[in-house]
């Protein structure tokens, strides 16, 4: 069955048809065309489908598109300020946090819905926020450098 | 050539940042599943309940009748392979035969998973419902699932085809054990009998997955002319060209294979898995096709896992604790189709001792389970935990430290190695002695409330060179473009965009660098044997001085001077005479556009190898209530040749070493008696989270390979080969214990305590 749903996506408000099977993941990604969310388990236990929903990490695989209407979403789309990219996505940039890429942008947002909570965390706060979301590349050390490095240049402000 | 020192480079051997790190953090990186074209269909595979049965029938018609659907495709679609066709790639080739099989089951299926028939249909859904309208007919046969079952003489024989190859009398009958590979010299039996201390190790190893976070995807295209264009998710764009064009029986003119990011490999995407499929399906509806397996379908026999394990050690020592003899069986799980060679994890696991006695046997052993692949320095991890525990408990009895143990027995320069020919130059004494003199093996261990031991291991592997192309264009502007055949695993558009910057002598952000389709750019192999970096890099360092070459023939001409008067250095070229005119790359670019193209190109098709070791030290604590392994510290130790990017050099020794704690602790399928993995997601299936490792602390050593530019060695594949035989030695100095089952997860190690315990 298919229904019409209005939810805010990157500050932009997005009017779309949806299957009422469609997860929220499908929406970004097949309807809306913002593949940077990623399906890499489908059922919630990797992260790298990771959204925010109203500031909150989400996975979006486990979130109905039908659910979305009335909820602010942030997508990896809609973080960096033009050319300017975020703290946390410049960090991971300069240290070396990013491999093959394919869990960076759920990384991301679970980072930046910790450091909008917890503006200077320590090493278990960050391990702990971000340990819903499997890398297979880096061994998560220079992750775990990159976002108190953002936190650093955040604080600085 | 000879190479300089990395102090003496300007862009070579810098910390630099990924050149495509911002696509990555902004998700502008493009995977296939990510693509989208106009008029594009969804496929789904039907994959086999069973783990062994014969196909009696295959019955579409109410698929192909159901709204929505576009093809149907079986075996029937594809021509037949016959058993032993190869394509090239590498020393040895790659099974043809075998690659079918796992994308197209034909007569029998060997595991649960194996694919059937594919369906393109208008959406997933509608693919979904077709796949489960296809009525296959079986005839369930008895399934073998472990080792030892499938070696044992009255096991059901799973290919009627498969005799021993490799034993001295040619087999009569059809065995479950496809090769034996023996590698000896000396006589190990006896010198075993008469050392003065021996220690034998039985280990049994489950299968695991690499668990590349990205499951496999790939869409086809067939324009009007039936020209086929893929793009993939794939280690080699040459390879899985060859594979798609071999199963298809199509020339491979007619076919371009565009390599898109992939979301981890790890020795996992070198083989096809469903590309064909998708280009036949593409080719009998039409329209492009995207099929993107699902999680479950990773997992459940939808890939090639790396193999599970037996593996008996036995080595042997005089009272100087020299060693005397080295012995090892390793049956490796081949899973359901027969070829994996076990010849370079046999090697490995005893490169880096000397022995006057060695006897080393493999086996190829078939079971219902997946067909298993590579992962990260194959076979390396298991071997290891073996080689490494039976070294470390001969330390014991013979109450000597394992590093002085290391240290007299260690590989060097010249020594013999296991095939018989002179080691090559390595460091392992120089990477022993910074071992001894780190605070991670000098410091005493911290005390806790639980059981606290460090461990000691050592990792080899060889790696391999094969074949590596690429070319330099020098656009309008003076600036290198590079596209290479490679695609990027582990950095590779970075790393060799430093050496084309060195080469030039021009800044990292002057140069463009792309990974070519497959008609775009030279053949190359793949990316696997840790082989990428050091081949391109000599490829690219050709093709580089091949572009100055024709650079400084047209700079010459337009300064009107002899090109051997002309130097070169950081973009211009300049008389050498004082006074001298001089022209920039961007200058001489402008004023020659319209004398054509200037490209240089460069091949490595031979280079030495460069081979990797590590040493490894850890710290664990271990909850002798619950059977729970802290890992609290994690030191590796690597000869990386010359780190052409520390950065990049230490995330790909991070990674594969956490990869390795992952097998060592956690990771491990577990099949039911009727062959269906009962772990096929990433919950049941435990990778390590950010919460379940330390930081692991890097230091690179740098012993350059001669006749290789920039002296660099393979870095991703050694360190995955320590780790578990480390946190192993680990949990027998803090408890006593030996663990002889991996994953050593808190299960295993709490029965391991309690048996010995027990009186």
């Amino acid at each position: 069955m298919k229904m019409l749903i209005t939810c805010t996506v990157n500050g932009e408000e997005r009017t779309q048809l949806v299957d009422t099977r469609d997860t929220l993941l499908e929406l970004l990604r097949d309807r809306l065309g913002l593949t940077g969310a990623k399906e890499g388990c489908g059922n919630g236990n990797c992260g790298t489908c990771t959204v925010l929903v109203d500031g909150a990490a989400v996975c979006s695989c486990l979130m109905l598109a039908r659910e979305a209407p009335g909820h602010d979403i942030l997508t990896i789309e809609g973080l960096a300020n033009g050319e300017v990219l975020h703290a946390i996505q410049q960090a991971i940039v300069e240290t070396g946090g990013t491999q093959c890429g394919f869990c960076t942008p759920g990384i991301v947002l679970s980072a930046k819905a910790l450091l909008d909570a917890n503006a200077l965390p320590t090493d278990a706060q960050i391990r702990h926020a971000i340990a819903g979301n499997l890398c297979r590349c880096t061994g998560y050390g220079k992750i775990v450098e990159a976002i108190h490095s953002a936190a650093a240049t955040l604080g600085g402000r | 050539m000879a190479s300089k020192t990395s102090s003496t480079h300007q862009v070579v051997g810098k910390r630099l940042p990924r050149v495509d790190a911002k696509e990555r953090v902004t998700g502008q990186a493009i995977y296939p599943a990510d693509l989208s074209l106009p008029g594009m269909v969804h496929a789904k595979l039907l994959r086999s309940p069973h783990a062994h049965a014969r196909i009696r029938s295959i019955d579409v018609t109410q698929a192909q009748a159901l709204k929505g659907v576009l093809a149907v495709v079986t075996a029937a679609d594809f021509p037949e392979l016959p058993v032993g066709l190869t394509i090239p790639m590498g020393e040895t080739g790659y099974d043809m035969w075998m690659i079918a099989a796992i994308n197209m089951a034909r007569g029998k299926v060997h595991w649960v998973g194996q694919p059937v028939a594919g369906v393109a249909a208008v959406d997933a859904h509608v693919a979904e419902a077709a796949v489960a309208l296809i009525a296959v007919d079986y005839e369930p046969l008895p399934a073998v699932l472990v080792i030892a079952a499938a070696m044992a003489p009255e096991a059901p024989v799973l290919h009627e085809h498969v005799f021993t190859k490799g034993v001295e009398v040619r087999p009569r009958a059809p065995s479950n054990v496809g090769s034996r590979t023996v590698i000896a010299r000396g006589n190990a039996a006896r010198a075993l009998e008469g050392a003065a201390a021996r220690q034998c190790i039985h280990v049994e190893v489950d299968t695991a997955h690499q668990g590349y976070l990205e499951p496999q995807a790939v869409v086809a295209q067939v324009d009007a002319n039936g020209f086929v264009t893929v793009w993939a998710s794939t280690q080699g764009q040459f390879t899985a060209e060859l594979m798609i064009a071999r199963m298809l029986g199509m020339p491979q003119s007619r076919l371009k294979v565009v390599p898109l990011e992939v979301g981890g490999g790890f020795g996992g995407k070198i083989a096809i898995h469903g590309e064909a499929v998708a280009v036949r399906l593409a080719q009998k509806c039409g329209r492009p096709v995207k099929l993107a397996f699902t999680r479950e379908e990773v997992l459940q026999g939808g890939s090639g896992p790396p193999a599970g394990a037996l593996i008996d050690v036995a080595v042997g020592a005089d009272h100087e604790g020299r060693l005397v003899a080295i012995e090892g069986t390793y049956c490796m799980d081949a899973g359901g189709l027969p070829g994996l060679s076990p010849s370079l994890l046999m090697q490995a696991s005893a490169a880096l001792y000397q022995t006057p006695n060695l006897h080393l046997q493999g086996y190829d052993v078939v079971t219902n389970k997946p067909r298993t692949e590579a992962y990260r320095g194959p076979g390396g991890i298991q071997a290891a935990f073996a080689m490494e525990q039976a070294m470390d408990a001969l330390c014991q009895r013979l109450k000597l430290d394992p590093l002085e143990f290391r240290k007299r027995n260690a590989a060097v320069t010249g020594s013999t190695m296991p095939i018989g020919t002179p080691f090559p130059s390595i460091g392992l004494t120089t990477i022993l002695q910074r071992v001894g003199e780190h605070s991670c093996w000098t410091d005493p261990l911290p005390k806790g409330r639980l059981p606290r031991g460090r461990g000691l291991a050592l990792g080899y592997w060889r790696g391999t060179s094969m074949t590596s192309a690429g070319h330099i264009t020098i656009a309008g502007d003076g600036r290198p473009m590079v596209t290479m055949g490679a695609i990027d695993l582990s950095g590779t558009r970075t790393t060799m965009a430093q050496v084309v910057a060195e080469e030039f002598g021009v800044g990292i952000g002057d140069i463009h660098i792309s990974t070519g389709d497959t008609k775009s750019v030279g053949y190359s192999d793949g990316a696997a044997g840790s082989r990428v970096a050091r081949t391109m890099t000599a490829a690219l360092v050709e093709a580089s001085r091949d572009a100055l070459a024709q650079l400084s023939r047209r700079a010459a001409e337009k300064l009107q001077c002899r090109s051997e008067d002309l130097s070169y250095a950081r973009g211009v070229f300049r008389s050498r005479h004082a006074g001298g005119p001089a022209i920039s790359l961007a200058e001489l670019m402008q004023a020659t556009l319209t004398d054509g193209a200037v490209v240089g190109r460069g091949v490595s098709t031979k280079l030495p190898l460069g081979v990797e070791i590590g040493a490894h030290v850890c710290d664990v604590e271990v909850d002798t209530a619950t059977g729970q392994v802290t890992v609290l510290r994690y030191t590796a130790f690597q000869d990386v040749g010359l780190a052409l990017n520390p950065a990049a050099v230490e995330g790909q020794i991070q990674g594969s070493v956490v990869q390795g704690l992952g097998w060592a602790l956690t990771e491990g399928f577990d099949y039911g008696p009727d062959g269906r993995l009962r772990n096929a997601s990433l919950l049941d299936y435990r990778m390590p989270t950010a919460l379940d490792v330390p930081d692991i602390e890097c230091v690179i050593i740098e012993t350059p390979v001669a006749n290789v530019p920039y002296g660099v060695r393979g870095v991703g594949e050694v360190p995955i080969v320590p780790p578990a035989a480390c946190v192993a030695n680990a949990i027998a100095r803090a408890t006593g214990v030996r663990l002889t089952r991996m994953p050593m997860t808190p299960e295993r190690v709490l029965r391991a305590l309690e048996a010995t315990a027990r009186p």
